[in-house]
């Protein structure tokens, strides 16, 4: 039987029935929009991640202590990579700088009668400072009252902060000190990824006259400044032995014997971020996933219940068929097509619906959209497959119906 | 009286042979719908079957119209055998050999008139285009030239017994099967209906109407008693023969 026909007939027969076949559909539409909503956040998120760890960053090593049991997080900063640490890093092949980074709470930053509370003051030091990433101006000068700001930081004044302005900083001891902004910055080099991804205010400024946090260092003999986290700019090419080494020279670090026993010292390199971030998504991606399967499957045994009724009252229609020549395979022809429509009405509806369920929360998390396309290609064939299964049982009974009764039904 | 009419021995060239059919119901018990029964319709013969409610008449017209198999016999359709083909074959023969009207004239409600007329071409595979051209044709000489867009739902009983008659006569069927054509029209679209039937026989079409009616068997050539699931009588119009 010519395929367009059962279609036609199949297109009236949902017509004729618009309330039922909407109802019938929704199952279908809340599994698919569920799936795409989140393959579509899922894929953004990475997109987001693998776009900030890929462009800028992909040469770095993030050195930093943590915890073995995964709880105390504030002992996994504590300042223990010393000067000496930092210049033996630096020796290791394949690197390419080093750079230190370390946090002064700042009591407040005024501007003229102007105060902001509670700032962190990110210490490091001018090679974190790339010339691509200045927006204006220029980069501290170590030993100087300098600092940077990032742009949320410049706009958080009435008065935008630009090169030259001076600001008053209250440090943890009290002194208070006049500072004069360099350069307005889109973000450093050696910033943990997850950082980047909050765009929040900051503030960059040289470790020295900046950070006070002093160890003697174990292998020098002499007190040292000394950061919680390092990171290492490496040759791109030569990452995983790097890293490698980086791992061995820890064992052995001044921060080996700083760190209590249960701190872990790791290196990690931009794509173990993205692994491990895409592991999460991944794991919410295959739940939700599964409540859309949960979703699909209620949504099929409504297809199927609703085409078993069509078969019920169509049994006439059925009799007609047979008695202008239908076969067997062409009834059970026009209910597959027919419940096969329903399931890819489903999935078109449930796509843009995802579509835009998933471009609110990218929105609301504050990244870029990205189309997750296979998904949406899987998501219409699973429809179709979902309609179709659903219609096999009632178009089965269909074919089945002898013609003689149904001409009799009424 | 004669169990058996028409020819004992089978005409070759007949539309229709029917030959020691019985059919057999187990309904609780069995009931026997048909026994043994014998009928050959010529080509080009227009044939009336009469008989009570549970003669049997209904179950012959099933079994000539290949929508039943009989339990024991033969029956043939211009060449075909029908009771020995398989439920898809027997379904493309009454498809492309057979032409049904019905009393309750069984339109597919939601296919418009040409759509209703083109539906026995879709499953023998015609074009789109081809399909609805004959159905237009056919639409045009049952006079229903201007109900072509129509649904069901829209037309009369007789106009929905003429789309019902061009239905049957869009494969160019070698037989006509009517049951009871007038049953659920009025006088007057009755005997506009049987005119029709009249044509078609002038054409030189088989017709086999089945009917309780004695005015609509008369339009007929033969009138075909059936009764008990025998044939009692075979009843030659305008030369009656008795038995």
């Amino acid at each position: 039987m010519d395929s367009r026909e059962s279609l036609r007939i199949a297109v009236r027969s949902i017509r004729a029935h618009k309330l039922r076949s909407a109802l019938t559909v929704i199952g279908v539409v809340i599994g698919i929009a569920s799936v795409i909503t989140f393959a579509t956040f899922g894929a953004s998120v990475q997109a987001e991640i693998v776009g900030d760890i890929g462009d800028s960053s992909a040469g770095n090593i993030y050195v930093f202590g943590t915890p073995e049991d995964e709880e105390g997080f504030e002992r996994a900063f504590q300042p223990v990579f010393t000067e000496s640490d930092v210049d033996r890093l630096g020796e290791i092949e394949g690197v390419e700088a080093v750079l230190p980074r370390g946090i002064v709470q700042v009591g407040s930053v005024r501007q003229g009668n102007e105060t902001l509370a509670r700032q962190q003051v990110t210490a490091t030091t001018p090679a974190s400072i790339t010339p691509n990433s200045v927006v204006s101006g220029r980069t501290f000068t170590p030993g100087e009252n300098e600092i940077v700001v990032n742009e949320r930081m410049a706009e958080s004044f009435s008065q935008n902060l630009t090169a030259g302005s001076t600001l008053t900083m209250v440090l943890p001891d009290g002194e208070e000190r006049e500072v004069t902004v360099t350069g307005v910055v889109n973000g450093t080099r050696g910033e943990l990824p997850v950082g980047q991804f909050a765009r929040q205010p900051r503030i960059y400024a040289p470790v020295d006259p900046f950070y006070e946090s002093v160890v003697e260092s174990p292998s020098a003999g002499v007190r040292q400044r000394a950061y919680p986290q390092v990171t290492v700019v490496a040759d791109p090419r030569g990452i995983p032995d790097t890293k490698a080494a980086i791992e061995a020279f820890l064992a052995e670090s001044d921060a080996r014997q700083l760190s209590a026993s249960d701190t872990e010292l790791v290196a990690r390199s931009g794509s173990d971020f993205v692994d491990s971030i895409s592991d999460v998504i991944e794991q919410i991606t295959r739940f939700v996933t599964g409540i859309g399967v949960i979703s699909l499957v209620v949504g099929a045994i409504g297809i199927a219940n609703v085409m078993l009724v069509s078969v019920t009252e169509r049994t006439r229609e059925i009799g007609i068929m047979k008695a202008v020549g239908a076969r067997n395979r062409d009834v059970m022809g026009v209910f597959l097509i027919e419940a096969g429509l329903l399931g890819t009405l489903g999935s078109v509806l449930g796509v843009p619906l995802g579509l835009l369920v998933g471009f609110g929360a990218t929105r609301y998390a504050d990244v870029g959209f990205a189309l997750a396309v296979d998904w949406m290609v899987l998501a219409v064939v699973v429809g179709i497959v979902v309609g179709v299964v659903a219609g096999l049982y009632p178009a089965w009974r269909a074919a089945r119906v002898d013609p003689i009764d149904a001409l009799r039904h009424e | 009286m004669s169990e058996t009419a028409g020819t004992s021995t089978p005409d070759p060239d007949a539309t229709v042979v029917v030959e020691s059919v019985t059919k057999q119901y187990a309904a609780g018990t069995t009931v026997t719908a048909l026994d043994d029964v014998s009928l050959s319709l010529p080509r080009g013969s227009y044939t009336a079957i009469m008989g009570p409610s549970g003669s049997g008449k209904s179950t012959l017209l099933n079994l000539v119209g290949g929508l039943d198999t009989p339990s024991a016999g033969r029956v043939t359709v211009d060449g075909h055998e029908v009771s020995a083909e398989s439920e898809a074959e027997r379904a493309a023969i009454r498809g492309t050999e057979i032409g049904f009207v019905f009393q309750t004239f069984n339109l597919m409600p939601r296919l418009t008139a040409v759509e209703n007329v083109a539906l026995p071409l879709v499953f023998d595979g015609w074009s789109r285009a081809e399909r609805r051209q004959r159905a237009r044709e056919l639409l045009d000489d049952v006079g229903l030239g201007d109900r072509l867009d129509h649904v069901p739902s829209e037309l009369s009983g007789g106009q929905r017994q003429r789309v019902a008659i061009a239905r049957a006569l869009a494969p160019d069927p070698a037989l006509i099967l009517a049951d009871e054509p007038t049953g659920n029209v009025d006088t007057e679209t009755g005997a506009t209906i049987l005119d029709i039937f009249d044509d078609l026989h002038a054409a030189g079409n088989t017709i086999l109407v089945v009917t309780h009616e004695r005015h609509v068997a008369e339009c007929a050539e033969r009138i075909v008693h059936v009764e008990d699931g025998h044939i009692r009588k075979v009843e030659e119009l305008g030369e009656e023969t008795d038995g």
